[in-house]
């Protein structure tokens, strides 16, 4: 009996350890492998450099106009997506009929489960041709790149947002009502600024998810490497540039490829950070 | 708008098929293809391949857009990884232009002659239409018999025979038959993403002939390829350039087929012909409107 618990003990260390072991080994390899050409390169150059033309002699790689997309995509994303996800969130912990929520809460979770390469082909079909039609342009924009994210960071606002809410202690509901709030001004301004930082929390894993995510913008956004001039221009993120050359790029290209991952990483990194920060003051 | 310009399409055939009827019509559009005819209203949409691809190397080389070793594509040019996707993008946008293999072609878009010689695998051949590129294969050190066998069936009569049939050009047009040598094991081919639909065919061919062996194809773009060639896990390494001069020392290759490259636009284009310098002048972003083209 002893022997056995100790050895599910050791499984689960295992287990355990296995994860930890991997984000160790990816970080060993991002920067083992993207450290020296990003010194070779020049940190400041590659970093703020506009031109990106990795194939001419001399080749260039200057990664600062996908920075600034991946900032602007991820930003208008934020930006259209957080407003509808926190007010569906309180809809749905303090509004909701029941039977509705039975509807719409599974909506929400196949939401989160749809992968992003179906998003990409919807986007494809329906939203660029719309921009196409309404703005003018090609369609193949910064836009298009935004309305899709927001709506791909929906489920994650929503349903983060939507169990911060119901953590709050019934009683602030309560209170109140007997103060005399009626009940939409209770849960907007009561119970909503006491979930604060899981609400918060939820935003930056938006935003995470909005700065990593790939075949949906590799689909809509054009990808010149460029600063986009407008919304309505085509440009590209940070996470297109990796995936779109990555198949053909040889020697120092390969190596630039590899540094934008990193610059990529660094940028998740602070981003799942802050999120720990958040979810350690939400629990004092 | 797709559809509604459809409709306008079909609505223009009717009024000129019932004027045709009652009177002389001044002019028959279907029977006199005028070059000059009319031009799309709206702004020219490029459309081009992500840096490091094989299309696009030898597309901006051969149209000249490499200045001084820089590459002058135009920087607003829509970028997209694949010939299928540039196929997709130009047939839902009235005004894209792209260029893709000419084995890719299908006829959701519409290909453009350059200076009125045609993109096809006959004027490829005897030189006239100069937009193409090379179709390899590589190996390293010595390659076991079946990949022998294999490489021998791409090089033979009937091996070429399919590179032509899909619209390629073969690269030997005396190639000796091959006989089938009845062996049996697996190759694995991977590279190019060009040179895949190509190797499908001949895998088909050869697994035909020789029922026990099967062929594996990885498709994961050209250097990739090369990559797996040198170190070991493929038996056979697809490009769609020139090798490399580091890959052309630890491996040898050996052209398969040559590629045209052609020019597509949507099928509601009236385009039907464009000069090489006015292919150029589109693809560095110096004609922006299609009207310009009138002034060529």
């Amino acid at each position: 009996m002893k022997f056995r618990e100790q050895g599910m003990k050791a499984v689960f260390l295992i287990c355990a350890a296995s994860s930890v072991v991997f984000v160790f080994l990816i970080c060993l390899f991002l920067f083992i492998n993207g450290i020296p050409p990003m010194l070779e390169l020049g940190v400041v150059n590659f970093l703020t450099g506009t031109n990106w033309r990795p194939t001419s002699t001399p080749p260039s790689f200057g990664l600062l106009p996908m920075i600034i997309t991946s900032f602007i995509t991820t930003a208008g994303a934020l930006v259209l997506g957080v407003p509808v996800g926190i007010c569906t969130a309180v809809f749905m912990a303090r509004v909701c009929p029941k039977p509705l929520y039975r509807a719409l809460k599974p909506a929400i979770d196949l939401l989160a489960g749809i992968p992003s390469v179906v998003y990409g082909f919807f986007g494809l079909v329906i939203i660029v041709p719309m921009i196409r039609d309404i703005f003018g342009g090609r369609g193949f924009s910064v836009l298009a790149a935004i309305v899709l994210l927001s709506i791909m960071i929906l489920p994650t606002v929503i349903s983060i947002s939507e169990a911060a809410l119901r953590a709050v202690p019934e009683t602030y509901y309560e209170g109140a009502l007997a103060l005399g709030s009626s009940h939409i001004r209770s849960a907007f301004f009561v119970v909503l600024p006491a979930a604060k930082s899981g609400i918060l929390a939820s935003v930056v894993l938006g935003m995470g998810r909005a700065l990593g995510e790939t075949m949906a913008v590799v689909m809509l956004a054009g990808n010149q490497p460029r600063i986009p001039g407008s919304l309505l221009e085509g440009a590209r993120s940070l996470t297109a540039n990796i995936v779109l050359e990555m198949a053909y790029a040889t020697d120092i290209h390969r190596d630039a490829l590899v540094a934008t991952a990193i610059v990529l990483f660094v940028m998740i990194l602070t981003i799942n950070l802050t999120f720990s920060f958040f979810i350690r003051r939400g629990g004092r | 708008m797709f559809a509604i310009s459809v409709i306008a399409a079909l609505a223009l055939t009717g009024c000129a098929g019932g004027g045709a009827a009652s009177a002389p019509a001044p002019a028959a559009p279907a029977d006199n293809p005028a070059p000059a005819a009319a031009y799309l209203p709206g702004a020219v949409h490029v459309i081009t391949r992500e840096e490091g691809s094989g299309t696009r190397g030898a597309f901006v080389e051969l149209f000249e857009l490499v200045v001084d070793g820089q590459d002058m594509t135009y920087i607003g040019a829509s970028i997209s990884n694949s010939a299928g996707a540039i196929m997709t993008n130009v047939a839902n946008d009235l005004n894209a232009i792209g260029y893709i293999s000419l084995g890719s072609l299908n006829d959701t878009v519409t290909p453009i002659s350059i200076g009125r010689v045609s993109g096809t695998a006959e004027n490829i051949r005897n030189g006239s239409y100069i937009v193409s590129r090379p179709f390899n294969i590589a190996t390293q050190g010595d390659v076991d018999a079946l990949t022998r066998d294999f490489i021998s069936f791409i090089m033979s009569a009937q091996g070429q025979a399919i590179a032509e049939d899909r619209g390629y050009v073969m690269v030997d047009d005396s190639a000796p038959e091959y006989e089938s040598s009845g062996m049996s094991g697996t190759v694995t081919v991977g590279g190019s993403t060009s040179v895949a639909p190509l190797m499908e065919r001949l895998k088909e061919a050869y697994e035909e002939l020789n029922p026990d062996v099967f062929i594996e194809i990885q498709i994961m773009g050209s250097t990739a390829g090369m990559t797996g060639a040198i170190d070991g896990t493929l038996d056979i390494g697809m490009a769609s350039r020139p090798l490399s001069a580091s890959e052309q020392e630890v491996l040898d290759h050996m052209e398969i087929a040559h590629d045209g490259i052609i020019v597509i636009v949507n099928n509601e284009n009236p385009l039907n012909d464009i000069s090489f310098d006015t292919v150029r002048e589109i693809f560095m972003g110096e004609v922006v409107v299609w009207a310009q083209l009138a002034n060529q």
